[in-house]
């Protein structure tokens, strides 16, 4: 860049006395207006995620209880024909077939009578 | 109280925790931004109000570009690194002082047939402003005053762009890389403007500079 001319840095010189006159009114408002605009940086959601944190540990909590509730392997089956199959399982304990026990609890329902 | 537990827990949870750490560098981050740009702002108000007073000869309408600049600024470009900002905020606000003078002529052709007073009818029909001040300050001040007001008449009645060139290169001081991203034109363009601005300011001014 060449080196300014007379000219150039007398008309420099102006302006720059001009712009160091201005009234109060005018720096006030200038002040003002600096201020608004950098209020701004302020004013994004900040912390927004904070407000959701107890709704979201409620909604984990709620999500848990319904995982746990609904699985089949941690409560004992309701079926009446699954009973039916224990029962029936050949590999179960025998209870009728053995003598000496049915005697037992004939003799045990005879002293419960009396 | 077992709900302020439970909530306590979940605030102190390793991955809240981060969250919060995160949050107090973003707040460090963000008041090093703040006052960075209260620092260039405060630097650069006067000079673009002048710049935007000469472009609209209007106080009122000057303030209004320059705070619109600002908060265009701020809100869109306060990320960008800090050396961009000023070829950035004089950019925008040359935007403004354009759409401002374009609203003005579009309004000036539809009310042209009313008898509309503007700043410059009020300096002309007010002869106590116009008179010359009783008090009797230093010659320099006098000498100063005449100049300013000479000066800026001329600059006022360039065309826009030769203005602008002019503003922004002797005024606000940016070199001709960032007059022209702040003109949206090439180096070329703004080298023509500023010269030609010149001329027509010495031409103008010759005998009182």
């Amino acid at each position: 860049m060449t080196d300014p001319t007379d000219f150039e840095k007398r008309t420099q010189e102006v302006l720059d006395e001009s712009a160091g006159r201005l009234d109060g009114h005018t720096r006030s408002r200038l002040t003002q207006a600096r201020h608004a605009a950098l209020a701004q940086l302020e004013q994004p959601a900040r912390y927004w995620w904070r407000s959701y944190v107890p709704a979201g540990a409620a909604a984990a909590v709620t999500v848990l209880a319904v995982v746990m509730w609904s699985n089949p392997a941690d409560r004992p089956s309701a079926s009446p024909v699954e009973d039916m199959e224990l029962l029936a399982d050949s590999d179960a304990p025998d209870f009728v077939d053995d003598g000496d026990d049915l005697e037992f609890y004939e003799w045990a329902a005879g002293e419960v009578e009396t | 109280m077992t709900a302020f537990v439970t909530l306590g827990g979940v605030y102190s949870t390793p991955v809240i925790s981060s969250i919060f750490g995160a949050e107090r560098s973003r707040d460090q981050e963000l008041m090093t931004t703040s006052r960075a740009l209260d620092q260039f702002l405060a630097s650069v108000e006067r000079r673009a109000f002048k710049i935007a007073q000469l472009g609209l000869r209007n106080d009122d309408d000057a303030l209004d570009a320059v705070q619109d600049a600002m908060m265009k600024l701020v809100q869109s470009y306060s990320a960008r690194p800090v050396e961009e900002w000023r070829p950035l905020f004089y950019r925008i606000l040359a935007n403004g002082i354009r759409d401002m003078q374009r609203r003005r002529t579009v309004r000036g052709r539809i009310m042209a047939w009313l008898p509309v007073r503007d700043a410059d009818d009020d300096e002309e029909f007010d002869p106590i402003a116009q008179a010359p001040s009783q008090d009797a300050g230093p010659a320099k001040r006098l000498e100063l005053d005449e100049a300013i007001g000479v000066l800026e008449l001329a600059v006022a009645e360039l065309p826009p762009r030769q203005q602008q060139a002019f503003l922004l290169r002797n005024f606000e001081g940016l070199d001709v890389n960032e007059t022209a991203s702040a003109m949206g034109c090439s180096e070329g363009s703004v080298k023509t403007h500023y010269f030609r601005a010149l001329e027509s300011l010495r031409a103008k001014l010759g005998e009182v500079f």
